[in-house]
């Protein structure tokens, strides 16, 4: 058998060294180097740019998908005939080459969320008869359902799952550190978890020393992206702690807002049951609020880590936040009152004024009533909207930028279709890749809203 | 689970491992070990040595898009969603065509059978006389179903495969002696009786007779068990006059008796359950009646090869239990985790034994330390089961379905695995079905196999599948 026999001489192109041919599967694709090498370094398509053989590279896969994993390295975007190929069959050819970061990048960015154009479009089915209790999202669109004691996981196309068994009764903090990685904790049960999900095993659990020698358990968890937040409390309801950790060692960096409780000073027996991280401010925001006979009370906090004081706080006591949230790109803090089930918010520019306070977006006559209208609503912000659950409902307030006035000037927007109006009460809410997922009460699925044109 | 990829990929242009394939027309390049992949005794390997010095594509006459379906399945060892455009069967007949029908059993089966994961995937319902007596499963996830008189079974992919019509009305008890050949018996009729499904036919009968004793005769088989070598059949005679045969699997024939007893009372009545433990060899039954004063019954465990009794417990009474007063009322073996488990009648609790250390009192009570999930249970008016399948417990409590697993335990220090290891805490219970399936019927069997969980229920036609699936099975509300 002569040598060259079956191969195909790349002669005729020799004179122009930029352009590539391969034989995948028994069909010829040429391309450039350019393309190939925008698959990124030391991937499978970047080697073979590289190499300088007389002989054309032999794949042995399947043509018809290489085809459209060509058209994805060389446009970014998934040619439309990829609507009648399977997903799934994508991802796993995607990750033979090495490049699935480049297919989750055309189809599942946050950075193409549509807040106008969401529309309840998928259910994902829960196994069992628990409903969710908490869920976490990675920015690029993997889903972590945390319902009874099982954990759940969504990859980011939402096309396959996997589910862990805990020792958790029920999950009440969950925070995804990455697609297979999550910290989990709950008000019952001592100690923060590292779980791997892939695996379903305990990587780590993290505990705070307190004075009592109790338990500690968790109230709430949060992220920079440095650090990860613990909100502990003792077992015995008496001190309560924020823990810094290092995100990736999961060492501990430093403890603020340690709280021995002596006496009846309710204020300091509040723990933070939500952190979150502002960026923009490089500050922590920490709330947590009390239900008493007098009504909710309440305090939000904002706190310098490394210093580990408070830059400002305000308590509340009328009309108490039910869920407050912070937006960077907004530079606003929003809440939803407990009594008038409205939104609030405050600028953050002019923190440090006496005269600062919350301003109504909705009806202000509501505030005074004595309902207890908002209780369980959520309050989330993701680009410049604002999302607000109302019941069964969502609200979407947008930021409307007029230019001349100094006042800022919120609109609301019901989201979605008569259909979805009216459902079963909003339990959790949340944002990742270019969706929105919504947990109800008592139903075992998530609801996913997607913008159509990016539908998967 | 992905597995992994065993397709080559040749930069450098080694062109003597490339193998060009015509099928039925369309032109088709792999590498020699793709299509070695299925095996030294597939036809692609045969034809991959015959044509490898010819220049010209090798011909197959078959259908294109199947083949590029099973092309892919030897690159990826993943099934392309291609595969939807056809049937199971077509696949299974195309695939056993090439060769490589393990290969596909591989791909399409389903993942590790996980009861706080599963969902039902399908029904299996015979065609006629649908209400299922009693079935069986296999390792391969195959499944013989008794209805009426008749045994059909379904293979792996649940597809109907045989029916063979037997002499009885009805059958009780059904065990796999061989891969074609079930083990029956029945209430209302004498005798253990052998059927093949391959030529349908009756193949043997055996009968519990005794000859110095006139009382013995009309034995009825009431459980079926089996090991490598032998058959345990449970007999009793109208009498009530009861034991145990062994019964040589290869000739079909009587080889020892063992557990005879007069069956005048609840603890030496005939096993209703029997399980034979191959780890140990040694044989589990048990006997459970159900009365207006509660639950009695017992466990006993023997060894066959001298037919004594090993270990054996009576409830109500027996000794030093710490539950009084709530003896089982369904009992299950783990053969591959040596584990004794019972459902205790009044409580409603799982209580576990570990099998190399049975003694007084070897139960360790499984506490239910979800609020929501405990239940009265106790009255002891619904019917419950327990089946033990991949370290998992399922129970049956009526129509509702659930599972006990352990959680994966984080080993930091030998303390803490000492002090878990009592099983106490590392158990959890689930609901595997939703509150919907429960109405459905009360659960009268269950039994894994090839990672699927069969369920038969009271007055229900056919059998439910339940499977795992990575698939997260999302649901379009558009």
């Amino acid at each position: 058998m002569p040598p060259f026999a079956g191969s195909h001489p790349v002669g005729v192109f020799r004179s122009d060294t930029n352009i590539v041919t391969i034989d995948v599967g028994g069909q010829i694709f040429q391309t450039t180097k350019q393309t190939l090498t925008s698959a990124g370094p030391k991937t499978f398509f970047s080697t073979i740019s590289q190499t300088s053989s007389p002989y054309t590279p032999f794949i042995d896969r399947d043509p018809d998908i290489f085809s459209l994993l060509l058209s994805l390295l060389r446009t970014g975007n998934l040619p439309s005939k990829a609507k009648s190929f399977d997903l799934q069959d994508l991802i796993i050819e995607s990750k033979f080459y090495g490049i699935e970061n480049l297919l989750i990048n055309s189809l599942s960015n946050p950075s193409q969320f549509e807040p106008f154009n969401l529309q309840n479009s998928l259910q994902l089915p829960l196994n069992g008869r628990d409903s969710p209790s908490t869920v976490s999202t990675t920015p690029y669109g993997s889903l972590h359902v945390a319902h009874g004691s099982k954990i759940t996981t969504f990859d980011w196309s939402l096309r396959r799952k996997s589910t862990i068994l805990t020792h958790f009764t029920a999950v009440d903090s969950l925070l995804a550190l990455s697609p297979s990685l999550a910290a989990a904790g709950a008000n019952d049960f001592s100690g923060l978890q590292i779980l791997d999900l892939e695996n379903g095993y305990v990587k780590d659990t993290l505990i705070w020393e307190n004075v009592t020698k109790s338990g500690s358990t968790v109230q709430a968890i949060g992220s920079s992206p440095e650090n990860m937040f613990v909100s502990f409390e003792s077992s015995r309801r008496n001190s309560n702690s924020i823990l810094v950790y290092d995100l990736h060692s999961l060492r501990p960096v430093t403890e603020i807002a340690h709280n021995e409780i002596y006496g009846a000073d309710i204020d300091s027996a509040i723990p933070a049951t939500k952190l979150q991280w502002i960026e923009s401010h490089n500050l922590l925001m920490a709330s947590g609020s009390h239900s008493g006979p007098s009504g909710v009370s309440g305090n939000v906090r904002l706190w310098d880590v490394r210093s580990g004081n408070v830059v400002w706080e305000i308590s509340e006591k009328v009309d108490c936040f039910a869920d407050v949230t912070v937006s960077d790109s907004l530079d606003a803090m929003f809440k939803v009152g407990v009594n008038s089930g409205e939104a609030f918010y405050m600028d953050l520019k002019n923190l440090s004024s006496e005269k600062n306070s919350w301003v109504c977006l909705g009806d202000k006559r509501k505030v005074l009533n004595g309902k207890k209208e908002g209780f369980g609503c959520k309050i989330e912000t993701q680009g410049n909207q604002v999302f607000c659950t109302k019941g069964g409902d969502v609200e979407l307030w947008s930021d409307i930028i007029m230019g001349s006035s100094n006042n800022r000037i919120f609109k609301k927007n019901l989201m979605g279709r008569v259909q979805d109006m009216g459902g079963a009460k909003i339990t959790n809410l949340a944002f990742g890749g270019s969706r929105m997922f919504l947990t109800r009460k008592d139903l075992q699925c998530v609801e996913v809203w997607q913008s159509s044109s990016r539908e998967l | 689970m992905e597995e992994e990829s065993t397709s080559q990929t040749t930069t450098d242009s080694n062109v003597t491992d490339r193998i060009k394939l015509n099928v039925g027309g369309k032109l088709f390049e792999t590498t020699l070990s793709t299509i070695r992949s299925g095996g030294p005794d597939s036809l692609l390997f045969a034809l991959s040595n015959r044509f490898s010095n010819d220049p010209n594509p090798v011909f197959i006459d078959r259908d294109p898009e199947i083949f590029s379906v099973f092309l892919s399945l030897l690159r990826t060892n993943h099934l392309p969603s291609t595969a939807r455009r056809f049937s199971k069967q077509e696949l299974a007949d195309e695939a056993l065509f090439y060769g490589i029908d393990s290969h596909l059993r591989n791909a399409t089966s389903p993942p590790p059978f996980s009861g706080i994961d599963a969902s039902i995937v399908a029904s299996v319902r015979p065609a006629s006389e649908g209400l299922s007596s009693t079935f069986t499963a296999a390792e391969n996830g195959s499944v013989w179903i008794a209805h009426g008189g008749q045994l059909s079974s379904y293979d792996w992919n649940l597809i109907h495969s045989a029916t063979v019509r037997t002499h009885l009305d009805e059958i009780n008890s059904i065990c796999r002696v061989w891969p074609e050949i079930a083990a029956v018996g029945t209430e209302s009729d004498a005798g253990l009786h052998f059927y093949n499904f391959s030529g349908s036919r009756h193949v043997g009968s055996v009968h519990w007779s005794d000859p110095s004793d006139p009382r013995i005769f009309k034995a009825r088989v009431n459980a079926i068990t089996a090991s490598d070598n032998s058959v345990f059949a449970s007999f009793d005679c109208p009498h009530r006059e009861n034991c145990i045969l062994e019964v040589d699997k290869a000739k079909l024939q009587i080889v020892s008796q063992l557990g005879r007893q007069s069956g005048n009372q609840a603890k030496n009545m005939v096993p209703g359950k029997l399980t034979f433990v191959p780890t140990t060899g040694v044989l589990v039954g048990s006997a459970v009646t159900g009365g207006a004063f509660g639950y009695s019954g017992y466990i006993r465990v023997w060894d066959p090869r001298s037919g004594e009794v090993v270990w054996e417990t009576n409830e109500p009474g027996a000794g030093r239990s710490s539950r009084f007063g709530d003896s089982f009322s369904a009992i299950d073996v783990d053969v591959e985790k040596l584990l004794l488990f019972k459902l205790c009648s009044k409580s409603g609790d799982l209580a576990m034994a570990d099998m190399r250390r049975l003694g007084d009192d070897p139960w360790v009570y499984l506490k239910e330390k979800n609020p929501s999930l405990w239940t009265d249970g106790g009255d002891g008016s619904t019917s419950s089961v327990v089946n033990c399948y991949k370290g998992q417990v399922f129970v049956g409590r009526g129509g509702e379905l659930e599972v006990w697993s352990r959680v994966k335990e984080v080993v930091e220090c030998e303390s803490e695995r000492d002090r878990e290891s009592d099983g106490e805490g590392v158990y959890r219970r689930n609901f595997v079905d939703k509150r919907e399936d429960s109405e459905k019927g009360v659960i009268v069997k269950i039994e894994g196999g090839g990672d699927r969980l069969f369920i038969s229920r009271e007055d229900v036609e056919g059998i439910e599948v339940w499977e795992s699936s990575h698939y997260a099975g999302a649901i379009s509300v558009l």
